[in-house]
């Protein structure tokens, strides 16, 4: 017996010395980057990024294969080349410059630990014969995953697997590693790694999961551990969670919200989860602490669905596959749960709220983010690792097959998208400047390409602004993405510009989607064609914009930017404007017609991919802006005036 | 007599210590005899399973816990105990690999400790001093135009005016970047910007039409800063994080390898 402790005081001493030799962390790198760098007097840029990564430390991720941890995923996403886990080398063309790893906090890094762990001490059955399979064969090691995500969704995994019932210290121990880490690899100016894990809320399969993202250095986030999510809670546990966080430690969190699509209408709802009507201090609540939902990933894109939006040609986008149910599809999805579901309709259902209860619960901006469980933060068409470490690209027939999740009932390879990135506007790349442009929701989505989108929301905004410093002239008469414009009794008028990715596809249109209370109190949508590509000849044949075309070449996977243009600008006033009205109004940027993966996999493998497939194989990627509100003048203000 | 060269490898007295401990605690009473029927639980034994449970309940165990702890610590002792008795460890597949991986872990974690030495480093420095200089910068002024005439056309009218940011279509794009970091022009001009303005040479004069994803440009490059390498001194701990993760593969093989080469291997044709 003492012989066993000796071996193991030799282990632990070889570990520490391990830790006591990683190379010093600079004080810049360890905080949250307020005063490292020089600051832009506006934010001058989008910064790129990805607020969805997992890594070997995600039970899932871990169990489809994954043997990548934080340490490749950061390397990785600031440009270093590196070889995936299925053994494909890959470097990002264009580097990223903030990342968020958000493994699941539910059992973080605990496959790896068991994976890693002396089998004898292993004592529940279960996790014994998980352990087994793991080690068994790549497809025992699927098969104990799918069980593991199974048991999460019915609450049934073993008690050791959760942070409230396991070893907090353990947890402890694998939290700080994890944060030391972020800390190397956070370099003020250049690249920014936040602290954050996936809080995965999800009764009966429906997806309710959050990110969470910190602010801060590991001075303050080693004082919390990442919450467990499993389990049939209020989502109100994790807002105390993290008030409790800033409370404690000064330093300040949000959560973003995603797969809305995959969540049976739950994740917007008119009323509290428990049915009953929604309060006020609950609306406030969730506006706070959940300034930014995530429109667009591998799993599907929630911004439209044309159920609920049948004049909007465009508002399939990412749907197919996955309106059929919820994560797992043990749930079907009717039509009505699509309400809840989507965000364009959450955004007017806010109004509504808001007017009833003096509170917007659904005051959000859109991101993009991957949800890749690879440890590679790609979100590109022509670089997609796939949903897992299964599907990474020297699978020929993944477009084929399951990716993993309800493929009996109709859900296909070919049903994921790349995944996207989110683009902050901030001041400069510090963990303060890129989560206060989250805070106050001046970020963006895109479904992957880069394109610059810019907006501004004011009354007296002209296209002689152009002609100047319109940026400084957006910032002083009006207010960006995100912002607020209190009703004065005239249209708002706004700036919108968008700029092609430079190594990408060119622009077809930029539309204006508003939403809005009408006089009988309907919520009401409409889109606005607002700039496309040569106007001049494409004029508008009955009301709409006629399609830009198709350059897309099927045989090669290729398209031309012979069609379309590089920028977009203009100047538009809300021509349905009513005074008192309760509006929102987001951009919609498309780019032209180019190939998704699944066309890029079929030239490349050779293979023959379905007919749904192939109709699907070309795709309009796109950019959403975060929405600006229009809200009736206080009261108090009416009368000074 | 010379020792050979594995004689002198830091792992090798790393692990010759180690069965020096194992047999000496051998010898020095049954207690670590796997095949011995006595099973002592000391003080100190009992307040490790204490803590253990405390750790995972968040509160100390009650006596009667305590004991059914203790129970079941022995009760998994005995069998483990019977087990290595009747050889259940031999040929199990999973034993196997886990000893494997365990004693994988116990050599790599010293080629991970390994501490590089100045001297090294310093080499390792100079061998790759490109991965420790700073980004370079670029100082230009540019116009853009959709179409290339359009911007040749302009490129004429240069000489003739000081005005020369009225001669470009507006675009979102900076007229003019001050030292802007190589990455940052390749973000926001694009790959095929950066590869052009690298081949112009610098100086008052315009360049052009070139051309980017986004159209075509004409461009004034003031200045091109390449990167400088910093003194070693400041950039000592990038190198060393440098070398540990561009090595560790190696080490961990090297010492796969001194273990390695204690084994003569035959494999039947």
């Amino acid at each position: 017996m003492r012989f066993k402790r000796v071996q193991w005081l030799w282990l632990s001493g070889a570990a520490l010395v391990l830790a006591g030799c990683s190379p010093s962390v600079s004080d810049e790198q360890r905080g949250n980057g307020e005063g490292t760098i020089e600051l832009a007097e506006f934010p001058d840029r989008p910064y790129w990024g990805d607020t969805h990564l997992h890594t070997d430390q995600s039970i899932d991720a871990f169990g489809f294969g994954v043997r990548l941890g934080p340490e490749e995923a950061l390397r990785f996403a600031s440009g270093e080349e590196l070889t995936a886990t299925g053994g494909v080398t890959a470097k990002l063309a264009r580097p990223l410059d903030f990342l968020v790893i958000a493994d699941h906090s539910d059992g973080f890094n605990s496959m790896r630990t068991l994976y890693d762990a002396p089998r004898m001490l292993i004592r529940d059955e279960t996790l014994l014969r998980w352990y087994d399979m793991m080690h068994e064969s790549p497809e025992q090691s699927l098969r104990a995953t799918g069980e593991i995500i199974s048991g999460a969704a019915a609450g049934t995994l073993p008690q050791a697997m959760t942070e409230r019932t396991g070893d907090p210290e353990a947890l402890r121990d694998r939290w700080e590693a994890h944060l030391a880490i972020l800390d190397r690899y956070n370099k003020p100016g250049k690249f920014t790694a936040f602290a954050g894990y996936e809080w995965t809320l999800m009764p009966s399969g429906n997806n309710l999961h959050r990110v969470v993202m910190f602010r801060d250095g590991m001075d303050r986030t080693a004082k919390v551990l990442p919450l467990d999510g499993v389990g049939d809670w209020p989502v109100e546990r994790l807002w105390d969670h993290m008030e409790a966080y800033e409370r404690d430690t000064g330093g300040q969190v949000l959560a973003i919200p995603h797969n809305s699509n995959l969540s049976n209408g739950l994740m917007f709802e008119l009323t509290m989860p428990d049915g009953g009507p929604m309060t006020a201090e609950y609306a406030r609540r969730r506006a706070a602490w959940e300034p930014v939902v995530e429109a667009t990933q591998i799993k599907g894109d929630s911004e439209s669905h044309p159920f609920l939006s049948p004049n909007d040609e465009f508002a399939s986008f990412g749907d197919p596959g996955w309106d059929i149910g919820n994560l797992d599809v043990s749930l079907a999805s009717e039509p009505q749960m699509h309400f809840g579901s989507y965000i364009r309709e959450a955004l007017k259902r806010g109004l509504s709220l808001e007017e009833q209860l003096g509170a917007n619960p659904y005051a959000f901006g859109m991101i993009g983010s991957t949800d890749s469980h690879t440890a590679f933060a790609t979100g590109d068409e022509d670089n997609f690792f796939g949903k897992h470490t299964g599907n990474e690209p020297n699978y020929e027939d993944r477009a084929l097959v399951a990716q993993n999740l309800g493929t009996r009932e109709g859900r296909f390879g070919w049903h994921y998208l790349a995944g996207g990135y989110a683009a902050a506007w901030a001041r400069g790349n510090t963990r303060a400047e890129i989560f206060d442009a989250f805070k106050r929701r001046e970020v963006y989505a895109t479904t992957g390409p880069r394109m610059t989108v810019r907006i501004f929301g004011g009354f007296d905004f002209t296209e002689a602004d152009w002609d100047g410093d319109w940026v400084r002239e957006g910032y002083s008469r009006g207010v960006p993405m995100g912002g607020e414009l209190s009703d004065r009794g005239d249209a708002p008028t706004f700036l919108i510009s968008a700029l092609k990715d430079p190594d990408g596809a060119n622009l077809d249109r930029a539309q204006v989607v508003k939403g809005w209370i009408d006089a009988s109190g309907e919520l009401q949508e409409r889109i606005y064609d607002v700039v496309w590509s040569d106007m001049n000849t494409r004029t508008r044949r009955s009301g709409k914009v006629p399609a830009v075309g198709d350059t897309v070449d099927r045989e090669t996977a290729t398209y031309t930017n012979d069609i379309g243009t590089a920028e977009l600008r203009s100047v538009w006033t809300d021509p349905d404007y009513r005074e008192g009205q309760r509006a929102v109004y987001y951009v919609r940027v498309l780019e032209i017609p180019t190939p998704r993966w699944t066309l890029f996999d079929a030239v490349r493998f050779g293979i023959e991919i379905t007919e749904d497939a192939l109709a699907d194989a070309v795709a309009q990627e796109r950019a959403y802006s975060s929405p600006i509100w229009l809200k009736p003048a206080p009261p108090a203000i009416m009368e000074a005036q | 007599m010379k020792l050979p060269e594995w004689t002198r490898e830091p792992l090798v007295h790393f692990l010759a210590a180690g069965v020096l401990i194992f047999v000496l605690f051998g010898l020095r009473g049954a207690e670590v005899d796997p095949a011995s029927r006595t099973i002592e639980i000391d003080r100190e034994q009992q307040a490790q399973i204490a803590l253990m449970f405390e750790r995972t309940m968040s509160r100390s165990p009650t006596d009667a816990e305590l004991d059914a702890q203790i129970e079941r610590f022995v009760r998994d002792e005995v069998l483990y105990r019977e087990a290595l008795r009747l050889g259940l460890d031999q040929g199990d597949a999973v034993v196997r690999r886990r000893m494997a991986q365990k004693m994988d872990i116990l050599a790599s974690s010293r080629a991970e400790t390994a501490s590089p030495g100045e001297a090294l480093l310093r080499s390792w420095y100079q061998d790759h001093s490109e991965r420790f200089a700073s980004e370079a910068r670029y100082s230009f002024d540019q116009l853009w135009f959709t179409e290339e005439a359009a911007a040749r056309t302009a490129a004429g009218q240069l000489g003739s005016t000081n005005e020369w940011q009225s001669l470009g279509q507006s675009i979102s794009l900076p007229g003019s970047a001050d030292a802007m970091p190589r990455a940052e022009v390749a973000d926001r001009f694009g790959s095929l910007f950066l590869e052009n303005l690298e081949q112009l040479e610098t100086g008052d004069q315009w360049h052009g039409p070139v051309a980017s994803g986004l159209g075509w440009h004409l461009v004034r490059l003031s200045a091109r800063e390449l990167g400088e390498v910093p003194p070693f001194e400041t950039v000592a701990s990038d190198v060393e994080d440098d070398w540990r993760t561009s090595t560790v593969a190696a080490r961990k093989e090297e010492a796969y390898q001194i273990l390695r080469d204690a084994y003569r291997v035959k494999i039947d044709e």
